[in-house]
């Protein structure tokens, strides 16, 4: 007897109405004491910079052998206003539509939601447009680009990455490119996951670090059973504000499965600019290696997108 | 001043549906219950303008649909004050049809999960799971059929005539 779909989703729709969730008086009350206990480290966190700004600023006078003194004893003013913290949140006031960019989903409506650093730097925004990632060269576009729910990052010895714990939002996108000489109806030349992430202010840096850190901890992995990736750092060149590149060495393999003496070499470069990395992960086609000057082209491209974006 | 009375309106008339949606979405009682509590949580957090919303329940399905994605990583320390809380309630086991989808969820994308439980669960067009997801209709559309497909695949007489009925096939 066939059956549809919908009756198997009736069914489950049967079984979460079972489920029991807490009282709103008491997820209200749960909600709040949360966001008390933030606020309260987040005060905690400004009297700490404040009083450690006000004892700085004596060690530089007392340097200067200047005669009057800062004391630092008296009740900072302390605002409690939280650093722009988005997350999994949809900024309510920022959308007239319940349609806002989530860190692993696609948007095509441009961002207008923005911070401001304490730091007084230039603002970097809370949400990633389509602004940010750049137009393939014309004539090199294989397939269209989409956005996917990946993360533009091989795994790397299982390594976990703590800054992203300040991860504001990410969005990730594959892009199918075909060489300028290579032939209308041939198979593309290869295929990028290439990431956007805003991270809280200062916090990109860190990002960056830990992952020259995963890579330098992770020289050689067993990728799938039977094949062995070699991970190497290289020297990435003059990209954003700082890059990493390194490079994922592996033998290459023929359709059987066997060894054909070569290597398969993938190409991943991070760029920090300013709190946003962008990361471009060269992932071929059917076999084919990293191209070092096409993935520094599109590294260049990838920069020059999110200066125009960020302003 | 945040309303409290019609949060609570807005909680007891959407947390059914959001459930169904998290669980459909996640294939976890437990885990569902976890990020649709966290996510109503959040819209309370925001309510004072969340309550002025066009669509607060398409709000929460955001914010539901971005946690799942990431529950691994974001709900660490919330699952971890769930377990201090005590084991949850005895609940009767789950439909053999209910097992059968949410084993076959399991190995279906993440997007293709939100798609299908936005039209399943909410009734909505291709339209306007494009409108909520932010992608072209076109890709919901190949979400929707894909995971049809899968779907039909791993469920048991499944029939595809369904399909071809809403044009998404």
């Amino acid at each position: 007897m066939s059956r549809e779909l919908g009756s198997f989703y009736r069914s489950l729709a049967e079984d979460a109405d079972e489920q029991v969730l807490t009282p709103p008086d008491a997820l209200r009350r749960r909600a709040d004491r949360r966001a008390r206990a933030r606020g309260t480290v987040t005060a905690l966190a400004a009297a700490v910079l404040v009083v450690g700004t006000a004892a700085g600023s004596q060690l530089v006078l007392a340097a200067n052998e200047r005669t009057h003194v800062v004391t630092p004893g008296s009740t900072p003013s302390v605002n409690t206003t939280s650093p722009p913290t988005v997350d999994t949140t949809p900024s309510p006031a920022a959308t007239t539509s319940p349609s806002p960019v989530g860190p692993s989903g696609p948007a095509t409506t441009p961002s207008t939601g923005k911070s401001t650093t304490r730091s007084g730097a230039p603002d970097t925004p809370t949400s990633i447009s389509d602004r940010a990632f750049f137009t393939q060269p014309a004539g090199t576009v294989a397939a269209p680009p989409a956005f996917v729910p990946e993360e533009a990052l091989p795994k790397l010895c299982g390594a976990r990455y703590p800054s992203d714990e300040s991860l504001v939002q990410r969005r990730t996108r594959k892009l199918v490119y075909r060489n300028l000489d290579t032939p209308e109806g041939q198979v593309p030349d290869g295929s990028y996951l290439h990431s956007v992430t805003i991270y809280r202010p200062g916090k990109a840096a860190a990002w960056l670090a830990d992952l020259r850190r995963a890579v330098q901890n992770c020289p050689e992995q067993e990728r799938v059973e039977g094949v062995v990736s070699r991970q190497r750092l290289l020297d990435s060149g003059d990209f954003g504000d700082d890059s990493v590149l390194f490079e994922m060495s592996e033998p290459a393999r023929d359709v059987n499965g066997d060894p054909t003496g070569g290597n398969d070499v993938r190409l991943i470069r991070a760029i920090r600019i300013g709190d946003v990395v962008t990361v471009l992960w060269e992932q071929g086609w059917e076999g084919t290696s990293s191209e070092r000057s096409q993935v520094d082209d599109y590294s260049r491209r990838a920069v020059t997108a999110i200066r125009r974006w960020l302003g | 001043m945040r309303d409290a009375e019609s949060f609570d309106d807005f909680y007891r008339s959407s947390r059914k549906r959001m459930l169904r949606y998290g669980y459909a979405v996640v294939g976890d009682h437990t885990e569902a219950q976890d990020l649709v509590q966290e996510a109503f949580a959040r819209a309370w957090r925001h309510w004072r303008k969340l309550s002025d919303h066009p669509a607060p329940e398409a709000w929460v399905r955001l914010v539901v649909a971005r946690l799942a994605a990431d529950r691994w990583r974001r709900l660490r320390g919330w699952r971890a004050a769930i377990a201090r809380a005590g084991p949850p309630d005895v609940v009767r086991p789950p439909g053999e049809d209910t097992v059968l989808l949410v084993g076959a969820l399991r190995q279906l994308p993440a997007a293709q999960r939100q798609a299908l439980a936005l039209h399943y669960l909410f009734d909505m067009s291709v339209e306007d799971i494009a409108r909520e997801t932010s992608v072209p209709t076109g890709t919901v559309k190949s979400w929707l059929s894909r995971g049809r497909s899968r779907l039909a695949a791993l469920l048991p007489d499944v029939s595809t005539e369904e399909m071809e009925a809403t044009g998404v096939a």
